[in-house]
């Protein structure tokens, strides 16, 4: 089986990127007035922790994807676990559609109208979910080639209107945990990692290399909070809709013809989210046609694009793209630490078992 | 008059350069039949002689000179005529059913070797490859030199039968690629394959894809150094080039002959087409973005600028790029079309009478001619006729997308094109690899 350490890395870097930038440096900054390394610090902490375990689980059931996994162990196990990531899926899948779609139209496309961003969005991403997994992650190899020094280097051109003396606020307390914007930022956090547990049957990697790529995206997250505080101050950039967008926005570079520096970020980054959805659909279809193995998977993803797509139109403004959100994160919480702790329970059960047998 | 001539004559009778000439060679009288086209008669009559001069004087029985001359035959008159048609010389004893096929000297029906005419070398090799197939395979034999190089020969077709030759590195070339290549070509051999597409169609390649799975060289060195690199090479009797499988992404960008600069040159002449590939994608594109959805992202004096080169030209940004691509696409095709001679007229006419004349008549904007020129000079840096033809046929789909999404269309555009690439591959192997040999995560 091939190793594409390579390929996980960039996909597992490419999809958080994508997931980063855009609600929740807003989430993190109005869950608490000061201190805001902690809320940060505690998100990546449990980050790496659930992706830890989540590996370490999968690596007891090599060439299996977790929906072979749960299958193997039982109807009931199979239903409790795979029936809330199947909706979990679906749920990103629309709520993303719907929000970068509002997202893009709210920057720039002020007067393209709102279906034509997702049909373009949910077209693109359609077609690479339907010629598959390989092909997820070569573009992804392509997009991060072609999109990602942009982003670094925008990123880095973002601390141009830095003042370090709003850093001062250093003293935290515990009190954003409890807090709903906070508990929405996981979002950043849990959307990219379950497809781990998906590529296992087409192709190896190696576990350290995407504790790296989670390691590497640690100053994104930190900082993605931070220029905007360190750009306006917390409360100013507290009212802003999306503060790092505005903080790039006021980014002013003489010798590149562009004014607006924002736009080659957002849409890179936009780039990343297309393959995400494309991921995440691929991911579904995967569950779907586990199921349903008698109809094609091109036409079950067909279906579900449709059927997203549809459902967009019945969420009428941002406010239920917000509602919608915190709904869904109930369903993230039990996703981010029921799926890592029971592939792990299961694995370790299954090792026993078999020392067992052996013996 | 015996009946084997009649029964020949017959059937070949009615060809103008049917050839039938009466001859004594030792103590026989005979035949000789062939197409005057295809075979030298005065030199291979003055070969004969001489054989049989030869033979005679050592005192060996005729028997022996028939047999070192060619392959004894008797009866089979369907054999002969066949034999006829592929440019034998059937060498008749009268009055028998008996017949030698023999190798002739050919008419000169080959260009000798020439240097390219597609393919420009700057610093290196110039032979390259002619229609013959067999010229083709001994220049890659002479550069190889190895006794792990595998020729397998097929002929193909049902009514006109065309020779293809596999080559191969033993040891470097992936076994399941050569396999499902010679299985593929057993299994349709009744298929003419006599161009690209028909060869598509022989191995099994969608007939749809914009991007040719062939990769062609006329230049025997490059298509060597793809077969020591584990790739495949594919003649086709008549096509004066080597068709490389499996297409890769990365020889759009390199050539075999870059190596023959110092390492620092190589590389920056491979960013240059790199760079070259996404100008030819992305200007276009971006000129139709700004313009007409998103000029709010240059500075403002930029903007300006844009918006005073194209006062009053009367339709939108989409309209006029299309317009004027098409035009280029014109003079491109044309120029192919036209004789050596008129071509560089074409040039004239295209450059001074389209390029100033059209701004002039407020038709197009500066800008745009500015962005066009630099758009197909950027797709020509591309290496490879075909592959610079795919990557033009994209630029389209990316203006369109740009004409409605602006720059969101755009990277849309990229997306798609991006995977679109990454979708591809040959027999398993993808579009995106970096090269075959070395381990799987090294490219795609």
């Amino acid at each position: 089986m091939a190793d594409k350490s390579l390929h996980v890395m960039l996909m597992y870097v490419i999809s958080h990127l994508g997931l980063i930038f855009f609600m929740y440096p807003g989430n993190v900054i109005s869950s608490t007035e000061q201190g805001h390394w902690l809320p940060v610090l505690v998100g990546v902490v449990i980050h790496f922790i659930f992706i830890t375990i989540y590996m370490k689980g999968l690596s007891y059931f090599p060439k299996k994807d977790i929906i072979r996994i749960y299958a193997g162990i039982g109807k009931g196990t199979a239903i409790f676990f795979i029936a809330p990531v199947f909706l979990y899926f679906s749920m990103i899948l629309l709520i993303t559609l719907r929000a970068y779609a509002e997202i893009i139209t709210i920057v720039f496309l002020s007067n393209t109208p709102l279906w034509a961003i997702m049909l373009l969005l949910i077209s693109i991403s359609t077609y690479i979910a339907a010629k598959g997994v390989e092909t997820i992650f070569r573009t992804g190899l392509l997009l991060s080639l072609l999109f990602l020094p942009i982003i670094i280097f925008i990123f880095f051109t973002s601390f141009q209107n830095v003042d370090w003396r709003y850093m001062v606020p250093l003293d935290a307390d515990l009190g954003f945990i409890i807090k709903r914007t906070y508990l929405e930022s996981f979002f950043a956090f849990s959307g990219g990692f379950l497809f781990l547990g998906f590529v296992q049957p087409y192709f190896s990697y190696d576990r350290k290399y995407v504790l790296w790529a989670a390691a590497f995206l640690i100053p994104f997250f930190l900082f993605s909070v931070y220029i905007p505080v360190l750009t306006f101050g917390q409360a100013t950039s507290a009212t802003t809709f999306l503060p790092y967008v505005v903080a790039v926005d006021a980014i002013n570079i003489n010798w590149l013809m562009f004014d607006r520096v924002t736009m080659f970020f957002l849409l890179s980054l936009i780039s990343f989210i297309m393959l995400y959805l494309a991921l995440v659909s691929w991911k579904a279809i995967r569950i779907l046609s586990h199921y349903l193995p008698s109809i094609k998977p091109v036409k079950l993803l067909l279906a579900l694009s449709a059927a997203v797509y549809i459902s967009c139109f019945f969420i009428p403004d941002w406010k239920d793209v917000e509602k919608l959100f915190w709904w869904n994160t109930f369903l993230r919480f039990y996703i981010l630490i029921a799926v890592p702790f029971s592939i792990f329970f299961f694995g370790r059960r299954m090792k026993r078992k078999g020392k067992d047998e052996t013996i | 008059m015996d009946r084997f001539i009649n029964e020949i004559k017959a059937e070949l009778g009615n060809n103008g350069d049917f050839h039938l000439q009466r001859d004594y060679l030792a103590d026989a009288a005979v035949m000789l039949l062939g197409f005057n086209t295809l075979i030298d008669f005065i030199k291979t009559r003055v070969v004969l002689h001489k054989h049989a001069e030869s033979i005679l004087l050592q005192n060996q029985p005729s028997g022996d000179l028939w047999r070192a001359i060619g392959e004894v035959i008797e009866g089979d008159v369907r054999k002969a005529i066949s034999s006829i048609y592929e440019g034998k010389l059937i060498i008749h004893f009268e009055n028998t059913a008996r017949f030698i096929i023999m190798e002739p000297v050919p008419a000169m029906l080959d260009r000798s070797i020439d240097s390219p005419t597609n393919e420009n070398v700057i610093q290196g090799a110039l032979d390259s490859f002619t229609e013959g197939i067999d010229t083709n395979i001994g220049m890659v034999r002479k550069l190889v030199n190895s006794d792990e190089i595998r020729i397998d020969s097929f002929t193909a077709g049902r009514s006109r039968k065309n020779k293809l030759s596999l080559l191969y590195i033993d040891g470097q070339a992936d076994a399941d690629l050569v396999n499902s290549i010679r299985d593929h070509i057993e299994k349709n051999i009744q298929i003419e394959a006599c161009d690209l597409q028909g060869l598509a169609k022989m191995l099994g390649f969608p007939s749809w894809s914009a991007i040719s799975k062939f990769n062609t060289t006329e230049l025997p060195h490059h298509a060597v150094q793809n077969l020591k690199k584990g790739k495949v090479i594919l003649f086709v009797d008549r096509l004066p080039f080597a068709l490389i499988l499996p297409n890769l992404l990365w020889d759009m960008f390199a050539v075999e002959n870059d190596r023959n600069f110092p390492l620092p040159i190589m590389l920056a002449i491979r960013a240059i087409r790199i760079i070259g590939i996404l100008i030819t994608l992305i200007t276009p594109g971006l000129y139709v973005a700004l313009v007409s959805v998103n000029p709010e992202v240059l500075q403002i004096q930029l903007a300006l600028s844009v918006a005073q080169s194209r006062e009053g030209v009367p339709y939108p940004a989409l309209v006029e790029i299309i317009f004027m691509l098409l035009i280029l696409e014109l003079i491109l095709e044309a120029s192919v079309r036209l004789p050596k001679s008129i071509g560089p007229t074409i040039t004239m006419v295209g450059g001074i009478i389209l390029g100033q004349a059209a701004v002039e008549a407020k038709l197009v904007s500066n800008l745009l001619i500015i962005i066009l020129a630099a758009t197909t000079i950027a797709n020509s840096t591309i290496v490879g006729f075909q592959n610079s033809v795919s990557i033009r046929l994209f630029k389209y789909a990316i203006v369109l997308l740009a004409a409605i999404f602006g720059i969101l269309g755009l990277v849309a555009g990229l997306v798609f094109v991006g995977a679109y690439l990454a979708s591809l591959n040959t027999y398993g192997k993808s579009y995106l690899y970096l090269n075959l040999k070395g381990n799987e995560s090294n490219g795609g």
